[in-house]
């Protein structure tokens, strides 16, 4: 940030100053420097940057001169690039009206009427005196809450400085706001005039979401006064926000039968200890005495043993669809699949993680994403960054390209043996679909768990609802566990699903 | 427009050269008939410069709208573009026309399929030949032979519609229908 006073100084138009500023010779009086090179100045304030590490250099005066470099860093123009540079056509066709001005008053013999062509003249040359400058300028954002929680209000303030040597007669300064953020207060874009060394500052609110959110560099657009010029150029700025929702245990899913050697919760159909009734078998030397069938025993004098289901800890892998095509929703501004998916996910994830499973994640998404299954409180903590910040979840998609059987032969590869798999997709197009069936074909057992994004309110979404409704009937028929909610949370969902499920 | 260039420059050269040169100016007799000829020059050519200005639009830079989060696809957008393609009555698009034949013709076959809990081979048969449903104008839609009934193609003649996009969306209310009723 700048100083106020030296700043207050600068707007006043006091030269020598502006010279110190653009000639990066910070040694050197005010007095000193009276030559300082017209034609250099715009490039001049561009370097600034290379001034600072030439005052480092100052011969003699080493001290004096960190210390004015320092105070200068404040001032530092922004890393730019030049987008490009138009003609507006705003003065298009002025010359033809005056010099048709002036023929009219020729040919009537009116010298009033060639006269006030002269004024038009004067336009024409007005619209061709000027170019659209590039702004040196240097821009801090500044932001009210780095680690906000998902739904709070971020206060987002930014503050332009012009530290080049040009005055910037119509300056438009447009922020980057992250694509995964709404401006919930004040539009985050401004449109001034800016002196060198004069500062605009202006703020909006964005309402937080879950993800890593970036700001984009902001664009700054710049006329010349006649606005018959215009140049874009962009300003890096970074700031980046990090919302990470906390993971609520929801939605009590029960698992299928690939479980782990370990004690756990799934019950299995091996026969050994538990509480539910499994079989009976023949005593064998060694099987405890509450486990013998008295009753039997009584009834035909035979020692059998009471077998009980075994009840097992699962290993599962949290698969969310994150593929471009997964970014759907009933409602252009409404939270896409991917939302309801990691929300859903991260309730499974403390649900699995509580009952003593061990638990993954992973994204089936162009950009790699891959926490092993673990159990314990580090895991969970990792669990809840994977869900919230992986770029591979991000709240908008990658625009990179997705190839299915690199993805397939790599997610088969690192996915353990006994592991099953709990796959989060809206189900809109057969690729989910036909992955669910294969990964279910390779042994590990898939459960299908799909956001509805779909609507009827046009052919063409009914037909999509139809051919929706058709792949998880599909799967079904396949033997694969489907369940979908629309309206209904999560856990509502879940709830009425496991009545309907048999083990 | 390279000639009218060259007269360009040869006229401004000469009127420089008779601002500095009296002679020259002396030189050019300055009649009525030659400064007419000069004001209607200027105002032909004023008027064929200013009305470039009427078909242009001026060149502004679109910053978009950063403020709105980045909207979300909506399941069968793409769909409704191709359908609003197809309903126009002119020819053409039978690409367009044939894939969503295809892709509207296998949902009923599922849903036919599994509302008379018949094979595949049988529902696809019955949407085929048109016996799938009590709509005329769905029935037509798959099948060829049967031609769309006179009030729908009355209807599109006077919309502006075409014949296809009535059947279509005929076939997309009778497997509603269905899906509705096995659900």
């Amino acid at each position: 940030m700048s100083d106020p006073g030296n700043a207050a100084v600068a707007s006043e138009s006091d030269a020598s100053t502006l010279d110190e500023a653009e000639a990066g010779e910070p040694e050197q009086d005010d007095g000193a420097e009276p030559n300082a090179d017209d034609a250099d100045a715009a490039e001049g304030a561009g370097d600034a940057v290379e001034g600072t590490s030439d005052a480092t250099e100052g011969a003699g005066e080493a001290d004096e001169g960190a210390g004015e470099a320092a105070e200068r860093a404040s001032e530092t123009p922004t890393d730019r690039e030049r987008r490009r540079e138009v003609a507006t056509d705003r003065w298009l066709g002025i010359a033809g009206a005056a010099l048709a001005l002036v023929g009219l008053g020729v040919l009537v013999r009116q010298p009033s009427l060639v006269l006030s062509g002269a004024v038009g003249v004067g336009y024409a040359v007005y619209a061709r005196a000027g170019d659209a400058p590039t702004p040196t300028l240097s821009v801090t954002r500044s932001v009210s809450d780095e680690a906000p929680a998902p739904g709070d209000e971020v206060r987002v303030t930014v503050r332009a400085e012009n530290v080049g040597e040009t005055a910037l007669p119509d300056l438009r300064l447009v922020d980057g706001v992250p694509p995964g953020l709404a401006v919930v207060d004040g539009p985050a874009r401004v449109a001034t005039a800016l002196r060198p060394g004069t500062a605009v500052t202006f703020e909006y609110t964005v309402r937080a979401a879950r993800g890593d959110h970036e700001w984009e560099p902001l664009t700054a657009i710049t006329r010349d006064a006649a606005g018959a010029r215009e140049r874009e150029t962009t300003l890096d700025a970074p700031t980046a926000i990090a919302c990470t929702p906390e993971l609520s245990a929801g939605g009590d899913l029960p698992l299928r039968g690939l479980t782990t050697v370990h004690h756990g919760r799934v019950p299995t159909d091996v026969g050994g200890s538990g509480v539910e009734f499994h079989a009976t078998r023949e005593y064998r030397r060694g099987d405890p005495l509450k486990r013998i069938d008295w009753n039997r025993r009584a009834r035909t004098g035979e020692l059998s043993t009471v077998e009980l289901r075994e009840e097992r800890a699962a290993t599962v892998v949290l698969l969310v669809d994150a593929r471009e095509s997964a970014y759907v929703a009933a409602d252009p501004d409404a939270e896409t699949a991917v939302e309801a998916s990691v929300a859903a996910a991260g309730q499974a994830f403390s649900a699995l993680l509580d009952g003593g499973d061990r638990v993954g994640v992973a994204a089936l998404s162009p950009l790699d994403c891959w926490l092993p299954p673990g159990s314990g409180t580090v895991h969970a903590a990792r669990g809840r960054e994977t869900l919230a910040t992986d770029p591979a979840l991000a709240p908008t998609p990658s625009g990179e390209r997705f190839y299915r059987s690199l993805w397939l032969r790599r997610f088969r590869r690192r996915l353990p043996a006994d592991a099953q798999v709990l796959f989060f997709t809206p189900l809109v197009d057969d690729t989910a679909a036909t992955l669910a069936r294969r990964i279910d074909a390779h042994g590990h057992l898939v459960t299908v768990l799909s956001p509805d994004p779909t609507t009827t309110e046009t052919a063409g979404r009914r037909l999509t609802t139809f051919e929706r409704r058709q792949r998880l009937r599909t799967l079904r028929s396949a033997g694969i566990r489907a369940l979908e909610w629309g309206d209904d949370s999560f856990p509502v969902a879940v709830a009425a699903a496991t009545r309907r499920w048999s083990r | 427009m390279r000639p009218l260039a060259v007269v360009g420059v040869l006229a401004v050269a000469v009127g420089l050269l008779a601002a500095l040169d009296r002679g020259i100016a002396a030189a050019i007799s300055p009649t009525s008939a030659v400064v007419t000829l000069i004001g209607v020059l200027g105002v032909v050519q004023g008027v064929r410069y200013a009305n470039a200005r009427r078909d242009r639009r001026r060149l502004l830079t679109d910053p978009g709208e950063p403020e709105r989060r980045a909207p979300a696809a909506v399941p069968g957008s793409d769909l409704d573009e191709q359908i609003a393609r197809v309903a126009s009555p002119s020819p053409g698009g039978y690409r367009d026309r044939r894939d969503l034949r295809d892709r509207v013709r296998e949902v009923a076959v599922d849903a036919v399929a599994r509302d008379r809990n018949c094979s595949r081979e049988a529902a696809a048969a019955a949407v085929d030949d048109g016996t799938w449903t009590e709509a005329p104008a769905a029935a037509a839609f798959f099948d060829t032979q049967s031609a769309y009934p006179l009030r729908l193609r009355l209807s599109a003649g006077i919309r502006g519609r075409s014949n296809y996009w009535y059947g279509l969306r005929a076939a997309i209310d009778a497997i509603e229908r269905i899906e509705g009723g096995s659900s």
